[in-house]
């Protein structure tokens, strides 16, 4: 809290205006805490060119996998707060700490929140060639031979989906950690894990192939990129409604004219037909926020989820 | 799409006027750092690595690839004019690349190189073509368990099998594991040999510790070597390359065979190009009706490694692309190159992003014909290359090493590891612990704890997971093998030494030297 006052104080006073002016002044490198191909990498991918455009410099993707989102949102918080180095995560960045008790920097206070870009709902999915065709089947046959469910890493928003699933359904599934999405649909793939709660665009092609059965929607709704999968509402299991936002930061102490313009420059992005057109077949329902809303919305899941993995009993 | 299309469409990529060029300045360079004694490709990849956040991942690739390819065509030119080798993977071309060039040969020599790394990259590039995808296609089926056996493999081979010392390389993997430590756990985001300082929270860059190990050391190494070259020029001009009918005849066969266990070695972790060149000089010289002439300027001599090692650069792509697994320290680089630019390397490569994977192949083609018509016009100007003083040269070096280490990751911690990892790599050499075993355990050893862990949870924590699954087994076993081969086979060429070293020494010349840099292997 100290680094965002001292931040407040020489903004109103002493910061000199052409600090956001001249930004960026150099390569603006995108932090995405997780493997390449994951939906957090793809929608990032998919932003850069719109943003190299407007800010006149390379913006470039930096992916930094492992714990559960955990090492790249660290390393951004260690990073120059000159708005150079930028961080797109997801709500692991709320679940995370929920769970993980002993991390080397306070999400509150290190990390500015910049804006929040939008949401995917999850999906159940297993193998292509699967046995199971319905979710029903797979969970009633987990109960006789337990089945592995895979996650984009411990902590992340996918672990509490399939968690708070596990909870809904009395499923046999020992949950298995992998380092993002991406590996996560390859783990289905090769069958080495039976179900995982993945995102429309971490699936990819692999829905249309057929290589990745979807079995449900995790929710209350069918969503318009599968109109004939059903939720998981439908088949009975209600309170299984998760959302995954994805949001951009930057560290702790980054001048709050440059924080206003990043978000201004994002939420154009998140305007563009052309952009729109591209990620809206992703599932991805797109936002328009301020920094001052998103830190609000932060902060609050903070202590929610803090409570949910106490009550849940999965906080450490 | 059929196989016909993906070449088309590789081709298509390829042949952009962007992609040309990088490929092009990439063979230039690669000819550049290998025709530069000592200035090693591990060094010359991790100092232009950074240059290339702002390329397409394609084009990126396409650059680095040429470079790592191009060293190998340039470093004969070296090791037949200064009986010094441009990359270890040519150190066995002075031993008859050498003597043709005091018998006034050296023109020849120099063509005839050329054609046959043209040939054994050919070679290498149409069964990496063939098989990659096949291979990734199978690989779908590996899990954990396998991806664990298949990288310890590769770290036992790598430490085992390329260098002297069975010991000291695997000592080599293990300091390279405890580095990979550093930093946050994968798995629990625990933060471990951290020592309190946040800048090593996401761990030791691989740019500073390539840089470092290899770059550093390399130009301590270098300080008191030869200063410049004599060169007679009338012996490379154009009209003195022309081979006799004799000097045709002779290396078609050699040229075969070593572009045939350059491919294979390539594809085996933990070889690569220095071995298959030493394999093929071996077999050259065991086959032959006149072994006497080899090491006074037999023809077999130089054609047979050349082809084995380019070759063997082409074929090590296969596991990189289509697993993921680098079999090599350079093939690591590579794989971090891919996920800097966020490509997955692995299985899915090929169907995610085919316009990379047969591009980058179909560039193959392209650099190798580039060299092709760089080496052989270009003698005479990589000759003159030859006689700039290292005193000028490294100060350039080492400036270029200092801002490639800061500008990846704009941190001057990235330097003061440089200039660590440089003392390290130095000591490493004066000890003759090899470099490139560290490496490869730097990059592998996180990878291999986060599937270890995963198999031990797929497995519900039962060991035998590794050995009743059938391809891991398979693994496994062979890498048992490897290590008692590989302790017994040091332990006897140890033997050996101690008894040589009771007779009186006889007169050690540049051939020892060049195996001495073989041994030193950075492949």
């Amino acid at each position: 809290m100290k680094k965002m006052m001292t931040a407040l104080a020489i903004a109103a006073g002493l910061a000199s205006p052409l600090a956001a002016q001249d930004w960026p002044s150099g390569t603006v490198s995108i932090v995405v805490p997780y493997s390449p191909s994951g939906n957090t990498d793809i929608l990032a991918r998919h932003m850069a060119p719109y943003l190299e455009e407007k800010w006149g410099q390379p913006v470039v993707i930096d992916n930094r996998p492992g714990g559960g989102s955990m090492v790249g949102t660290a390393q951004v918080s260690q990073a120059n707060p000159d708005g150079l180095t930028l961080l797109v995560t997801t709500s692991a960045f709320v679940t995370a700490p929920a769970i993980q008790p002993d991390l080397p920097f306070d999400p509150r206070t290190d990390l500015t929140p910049i804006a929040n870009v939008g949401y995917v709902s999850y999906i159940l999915v297993t193998q292509g060639d699967s046995p199971f065709d319905t979710l029903e089947e797979l969970v009633a046959d987990s109960k006789e031979n337990p089945k592995f469910a895979a996650t984009a890493g411990l902590g992340t928003t996918t672990h509490f989906a399939i968690e708070q699933f596990i909870a809904q359904s009395g499923a046999n599934f020992d949950v298995v950690h992998f380092k993002g999405g991406g590996p996560a649909v390859v783990a289905i793939l090769s069958g080495e894990a039976d179900i995982y709660g993945s995102s429309v665009s971490s699936a990819g092609d692999n829905i249309a192939s057929g290589k990745v059965k979807v079995l449900a929607v995790l929710g209350n709704d069918r969503i318009d990129a599968l109109p004939d999968v059903p939720s998981t509402a439908e088949l009975g299991y209600p309170e299984t409604e998760i959302h995954q936002w994805v949001g951009v930061f930057a560290p702790g102490g980054t001048d709050p004219e440059i924080v206003a313009k990043i978000n201004a420059d994002i939420n154009e992005v998140l305007r563009n037909e052309e952009f729109i057109a591209k990620v809206t077949p992703l599932d991805w329902t797109l936002e328009q926020s301020t920094p001052e809303g998103f830190a609000a919305e932060v902060d609050q899941e903070l202590t929610s989820w803090k409570k949910l993995a106490e009550d849940q009993g999965i906080s450490k | 799409m059929d196989f016909f299309s993906n070449l088309a469409l590789g081709l298509g990529v390829a042949f952009t006027l962007q992609n040309l060029f990088y490929c092009f300045l990439g063979a230039l360079l690669g000819t550049l750092v290998g025709v530069i004694p000592g200035l090693g490709v591990l060094a010359a990849i991790s100092m232009l690595f950074p240059l290339t956040f702002h390329l397409e991942p394609t084009t990126a690739l396409i650059m680095l690839a040429g470079i790592w390819y191009g060293t190998t065509y340039g470093g004969s030119t070296a090791s037949i004019l200064l009986n010094l080798p441009g990359t270890p993977a040519n150190a066995v071309t002075c031993l008859d690349g050498y003597p043709m060039a005091k018998q006034g040969r050296g023109g020849i020599a120099l063509f005839m190189t050329t054609v046959a790394s043209f040939f054994g990259a050919s070679f290498g590039i149409i069964l990496l073509t063939l098989f990659t995808p096949i291979i990734a296609d199978y690989a779908l089926r590996f899990g954990s368990a396998e991806y664990f056996a298949l990288m310890l493999m590769g770290l036992v081979a790598s430490s085992t099998i390329s260098e002297g010392s069975a010991i000291k390389g695997l000592a080599s993997v293990t300091i390279g594991i405890v580095i990979g430590l550093v930093g946050m756990d994968t798995q629990t985001a625990t933060v471990r040999f951290a020592f309190g300082n946040l800048g090593l929270l996401e761990g030791v860059s691989l740019i500073a510790l390539a840089m470092g190990v290899f770059g550093v050391a390399e130009i301590i190494m270098s300080v008191r070597r030869v200063s410049a070259a004599d060169i007679d020029p009338e012996s490379v001009k154009l009209k003195a390359i022309v081979p006799t009918r004799d000097d045709v005849r002779r290396s078609w066969f050699p040229m075969l065979r070593g572009a045939s266990m350059g491919s294979f070695f390539g594809t085996l972790p933990g070889t690569g190009p220095s071995i298959a060149a030493f394999l093929s000089y071996a077999v050259e010289k065991r086959i032959s009706k006149t072994p006497e002439r080899f090491g006074n300027g037999a023809i077999e001599g130089i054609m047979g490694p050349e082809s084995a090692n380019n070759a063997a650069d082409q074929t090590a792509f296969i596991p990189t692309l289509s697993l993921g697994v680098p079999g090599s320290a350079t093939m690591a680089l590579m794989l971090g190159v891919l996920m800097i630019h966020g490509v997955a390397p692995g299985p899915n490569l090929i169907s995610t992003e085919p316009e990379l994977f047969w591009g980058l192949i179909m560039s193959f083609w392209v650099g190798n014909i580039i060299l092709l018509l760089l080496n052989i016009p270009l003698i005479g100007l990589w000759v003159r290359m030859l006689t700039i003083p290292y005193h000028l040269l490294y100060p350039a070096v080492l400036m270029f090493i200092c801002i490639g280490a800061y500008t990846s990751g704009f941190s001057p911690l990235n330097i003061w590891m440089v200039a660590a990892f440089g003392a390290l790599g130095y000591a490493m050499r004066i000890f003759r612990f090899p470099g490139a075993p560290l490496l490869l355990g730097f990059v592998l050893g996180p990878l291999m704890e986060e599937h270890f862990r995963r198999a031990m949870v797929l497995a519900r924590g039962d060991f035998t997971v590794f050995f009743e699954r059938p391809i891991s087994a398979v693994i496994m076993a062979i890498t048992g093998l490897v290590l008692i081969w590989g302790v017994w086979s040091s332990e006897a060429l140890r033997n050996k030494r101690r008894a040589r070293a009771q007779a009186p020494e006889t007169g050690r010349g540049a051939p020892g030297q060049a195996e001495e840099e073989a041994r030193e292997g950075t492949n």
